[in-house]
């Protein structure tokens, strides 16, 4: 047992592998410590806000002010307050000025402003240009200086008995917070979700959830396929036969059907997250049932057993002591690969709208589907989605080089 | 004395292990054998004696890599030619192998006539598809093989008869030496003697000219072989007719071996039956003298620090041990 | 040639066997559910009615209609005898179509997408996998985590990542439907360009997904037959080892068939999933719509044909699989 663990552990593929698991385990119970509270708060109103610290406006203003005299302040505004298309249409204005732009970096926003300054003249009306397209451009302008004039912001109260509005302080541009200072920041490294819920949160809690789920179809899956493949193989004839043909059929029949039907027919109440894992681990143990079955059929006739079958031990002791152990690498090599197709069948199901109906925990095929049917894929929330896949990607990744790495340490012709 | 099929002189391999160790499997071995002539080598297993055969062969890939010395077949050195000359003009039809496995020999999805046509083009690109099956026809038909085995797939045929095809297919280009690593182990009586035969039947019609036989079972190699020799960690120990080998061994690894099994001829029932304590050396890390030492009834001092040279006898007969021929008569004759 | 035979009679009684028993599950299980879909479709009909008798009238229609008042093992037989006749029922969230026609405008989409990308990914997949075991060293050490990798996206991911890039940032091509959703199904030249071009993104990440699993398994196989003893035989009779690693290939593929055809299933539903993401007009949109929509009659039609495919498949590649190795023909035709 310790020999064949220093094996594993000499294995690159089982290391990463494990490493990888690991670090998502630690994740799930470290990052809730960290971070506490509900995951599906809704803390955003509105859907999809991008990630990044958010910092309240209100308290910002009432923040202790600090003078910073930082000289590329302007540019910053206005290269941020330039869009892509102002950018292009100011390149489209000096190539109707006959400028030779060949050299000019677009996103350079320095040299931009510099040829605009020395080539923008509003009466100059060029030719074919439309109304539209001028007023456009001196809009542009004036936007353009505004930014650069040292206008201060007034912010003003109502007050309280005559309702008038009263100058209470002015922001000039000069005035910087210090972000630690201010009352409530909120870190969102991964946006809200359509519901304005942290997403970060609730992928960490659907994370541990789905690997709940894929523990308990694997555990699900693994001691009926254990069960039925140690019968069939260590009794043989009929029972052999009639294991065999129920595997076969349910070989055939595809598990993602069964679980489609079974699902839908559970109904959509009482379809928890419990629930839609046993079911999973109802369609799926097929694969442990059969490989289990071939082991055993060579064990069966192995001295050892055979001994022990001459010494008039029970069939119980003999499977416990001379065919488990045997058997065990392989068992628990079937139970990593249930566990890593139940995770992935959630989130299929979930995708079909079949997956868990709960409102209380989230699942990482759930938030797929939420983010999918609120198209997120299409509108640019990358950060609804992207995440989802690449935490089911890497749990299964995982497990899988971990099974590898086993396969590896357990069938030597397949080492390199 | 005949003309001098095979030579190997003072041949080097070793085994390139995962760690990257080296492993002294075939360690200074030279002998020979003559036109008409089979040598059987015989020995424990893991004493070198399957490595010592794709050695002879000239061709290696990990984690086999050769060292040093000749492989002299008919007068043409092979050890320095290039891989790809050695597998185009040597291998198949100069040198051919059985290998110990023949069971799995056989590609299991190519008809036998298909591989038959991969062997002979391999060395006449040109050959013509029905001359290569009238061939095998013939060749089949003389060896007393069915033709229809030509047209079957390996998982078709029975053990004995695989054997016997893989024997048909090596030998098609009619090989100057065949090496045979255990061809008959696997089988039961009735193919064993089958395979013996039809390997007696290649000698005598003249399709090889010369044939190394290896095996762990030495009554085979009497019925067999001319000549037999005992290998031991990677070296030859002694070397000497069938009969001379099984009723005088000389080396005292030889003897122990001799004497550690039953040999079905008269005068061998009563004899006492012993076997030789203690296990080979590591060939990752050789000893410095003899090295049978360790194991020795007979060994004095001297022999765990002064390497053995190979000592050969006027007769042919050659052995690998610093006592004298007297005195290893003389300790016999205590037992 | 007796041999034969009994190997295809067992083989399609078993499949028959099978069929049934997919039948069995495929009615019985959806008609567990325990919401009453016809109530549903009253509701609908009979909104803003108020005259209670004319609703129960209503009801009183569609459950004749359904059969849903006749106990269920006469449904069952109602419903083979219909299902012969390619009579699937009505559907209920699309009244009045039939069920067997909206299938009909469906299969045809996911057979043309699901089985050339299965069979290109299963190739490249394989090609890839022997490559990483010929080549070993460097293109192992890169193929083989890499193919390990995209083995494990899942297919909805593949298909939502490919959608996301080439379709919504890059627009080289269409993010849904199967044609332009303003054409009109003909055979002209525009037609087949936007059938084509939507046909891109869902056939990609199929094909993706599907790679990298092929290849894992093609590369232990191809590290398996390299190591046989064949290899070393034929190596030393002279055989070229291109000629020899065309054996060891050929060898590793074969079972590779086998191997095809026990994860079809499992391949399938991940297309299916895939076909949803991008509202492609096949079955597994259909099942998808026909879930939320509660339309048992549809679901389990949908489910049947895809049983069915599946088990077609299988039985073929078992038969070709039969034919084509010699190994299975030694030991199941004697």
């Amino acid at each position: 047992m310790k020999n064949t663990l220093r094996q594993l552990f000499h294995s690159g593929k089982f290391v990463a592998g494990f490493v990888i698991f690991v670090a998502i385990l630690l994740t799930v119970f470290i990052y809730p410590l960290v971070n506490p509270g509900d995951p599906l708060e809704m803390i955003g109103v509105g859907t999809f806000a991008r990630p990044g610290t958010y910092v309240s406006l209100y308290d910002a203003v009432r923040t202790d002010t600090q003078t910073l005299r930082l000289s590329e302040a302007d540019d910053n505004r206005i290269a941020k307050a330039l869009s892509a298309e102002d950018r292009v249409a100011m390149v489209e204005w000096f190539t109707t000025m006959g400028i030779d732009v060949s050299d000019l970096d677009i996103d350079d926003t320095d040299a931009l402003l510099d040829l605009w300054n020395a080539n923008y003249d509003p009466s100059i009306k060029p030719q074919g240009m439309t109304m539209a397209k001028r007023n456009y451009y001196k809009r542009l302008n004036n936007s353009l200086q505004e930014i650069r004039a040292a206008d201060e912001i007034i912010l003003a109260e109502p007050d309280e008995e005559s309702g008038a509005l009263v100058k209470s302080d002015t922001i000039s541009k000069t005035d910087y917070v210090n972000v630690s200072q201010v009352a409530n920041v909120k870190n969102l490294p991964l946006g809200t979700d359509n519901f304005g819920r942290d997403v970060l949160k609730e992928l960490v809690s659907a994370a541990g959830t789905s690997i709940v789920i894929g523990l308990i179809a694997g555990t699900v899956a693994t001691l009926i396929g254990l069960s039925l493949g140690l019968l069939s193989g260590y009794l043989g004839g009929f029972a052999d036969d009639f294991i065999m043909f129920v595997t076969n059929v349910f070989t055939v029949i595809p598990s993602f059907v069964l679980l489609i039907l079974i699902s839908y027919s559970i109904g959509q109440e009482q379809r928890g997250a419990a629930v839609v894992a046993v079911v999973i681990g109802l369609t799926s143990w097929t694969w442990t049932c059969r490989s289990v079955r071939s082991q055993v059929i060579s064990l069966r006739n192995r001295d050892h057993v055979n001994l022990s079958k001459l010494s008039g031990h029970s069939m119980i002791r003999i499977v416990l002591t001379d065919i488990l152990p045997y058997i065990a690498s392989y068992v628990v090599m079937a139970f990593i690969l249930q566990v890593s197709t139940g995770i992935l069948s959630e989130a299929q199901l979930s995708l079909l709208g079949l997956g868990p109906k709960t409102t209380e925990t989230a699942t990482l095929g759930l938030m797929m589907n939420w983010a999918m049917l609120y198209s997120a894929h299409t509108n640019g929330s990358w950060w609804a989605y992207f995440p989802v896949i690449l935490t089911i990607t890497l749990i299964s990744f995982s497990l899988n080089l971990m099974n590898t790495g086993m396969d590896q340490v357990f069938n030597p012709t397949l080492r390199d | 004395m005949g003309n001098v099929m095979l030579e190997v002189r003072d041949l080097k391999t070793k085994y390139v292990t995962r760690f990257h160790e080296d492993v002294y499997a075939v360690d200074g071995v030279s002998f020979a054998i003559e036109e008409g002539k089979s040598l059987g080598i015989a020995g424990e297993s893991g004493c070198g004696k399957s490595t010592l055969a794709l050695s002879m062969m000239g061709y290696y890939f990990p984690p086999l890599h050769y060292i040093s010395g000749d492989i002299i077949i008919d007068g043409r050195n092979i050890s320095g030619m290039k891989p790809d000359d050695v597998r185009k003009t040597i291998l198949g039809s100069e040198i051919a192998y059985i290998p110990q496995a023949a069971m799995n020999a056989l590609n299991p999805t190519q008809k036998i006539i298909r591989f038959m046509e991969d062997v002979i083009r391999a060395h006449d690109p040109k050959a013509d598809k029905k001359e290569i099956r009238e061939r095998a026809e013939a060749r089949f038909a003389e060896l007393g093989l069915p033709k229809e085995v030509l047209d079957k797939h390996a998982v078709e045929l029975s053990g004995g008869m695989k054997q016997r095809t893989v024997i048909a297919v090596s030998t098609i280009l009619n090989p100057k030496v065949l090496i045979a690593d255990e061809p008959s182990s696997a089988l039961d009586v009735t193919s064993q003697k089958m395979v013996i035969k039809m390997m007696r039947e290649l000698m005598e019609k003249g399709y090889i000219k010369a044939m190394l036989f290896i095996t762990h079972e030495l009554p085979l190699l009497y019925n067999v072989t001319d000549d037999i020799m005992v290998m031991y960690a990677g070296q030859i120990v002694e070397r000497g007719t069938a009969k001379e080998m099984v009723f005088d061994p000389m080396h005292p690894y030889s003897y122990g071996l001799m004497n550690s099994i039953l040999v079905p001829e008269e005068g061998t029932r009563g004899n006492k039956l012993t076997a030789i304590p203690g296990t080979p050396p590591n060939l990752k890390r050789p000893p410095k003298g003899c090295r049978f030492a360790e194991r020795c009834k007979y060994a004095k001092p001297e022999c765990f620090y002064t390497a053995p040279p190979q000592k050969p006898f006027d007769d042919g007969r050659m052995y690998r041990c610093l006592m004298g021929l007297d005195q290893l008569k003389e300790v016999y004759s205590h037992e | 040639m007796k041999g034969y035979r009994k190997y295809f009679g067992k083989k399609i009684i078993w499949f028959l066997i099978t069929f049934v028993i997919a039948v069995i599950l495929n009615f019985f299980l959806p008609r567990l559910m325990p919401a009453d879909p016809v109530a549903a479709i009253t509701g609908k009909m009979a909104s803003g009615m108020t005259d209670a008798s004319a609703v129960q009238e209503i009801y009183k229609r569609y459950e004749e209609e359904f059969g849903t008042n006749k106990p269920m093992w006469q449904q069952f037989l109602l419903f083979c005898k219909n299902a012969i006749r390619g009579d699937f029922g009505t559907s209920f969230s699309q009244y009045p179509r039939k069920v067997s026609d909206i299938i009909g405008s469906a299969i045809g989409w996911t057979i043309a997408l699901q089985l050339p990308a299965i069979i290109v990914g299963w190739l490249l997949g394989n090609i890839l996998g022997a490559l990483a075991a010929y080549l070993r060293k460097g293109w192992d050490k890169v193929l083989m985590p890499v193919s390990l990798f995209m083995s494990n996206v899942p297919a909805f991911g593949m298909a939502v990542i490919l959608l996301v890039v080439f379709g919504v940032n890059l627009k080289w091509f269409p993010i849904a439907g199967g044609y332009n959703f303003d054409m009109i199904p003909n055979l002209s030249w525009n037609f087949i360009k936007s059938v084509i071009s939507h046909y891109q993104l869902p056939f990609w990440s199929i094909v993706l997904v599907s790679i990298g699993g092929q290849a894992v398994g093609m590369r232990s196989m191809s590290i398996y037959e390299l190591n046989a003893d064949y290899v070393k035989y034929a190596r030393f009779l002279g055989i070229k080892d291109s000629k020899i690693v065309g054996y060891v290939f050929r060898n590793a593929m074969l079972p590779q068939i086998t191997g095809l055809a026990l994860s079809i299933g499992t391949m399938i539903g991940g297309a299916l999933v895939a076909e949803i993401i991008f509202s492609y007009p096949g079955l597994g949109s259909t099942m998808y719509s026909a879930v939320t929509a509660a339309d048992y009659p549809l679901i389990s039609a949908t489910t049947l044909i895809i049983t069915v495919m599946v088990l077609l498949v299988t039985f073929l590649l078992d038969i070709v699989y039969g034919f084509i190795d010699p190994r299975v023909k030694a030991a199941q035709f004697d």
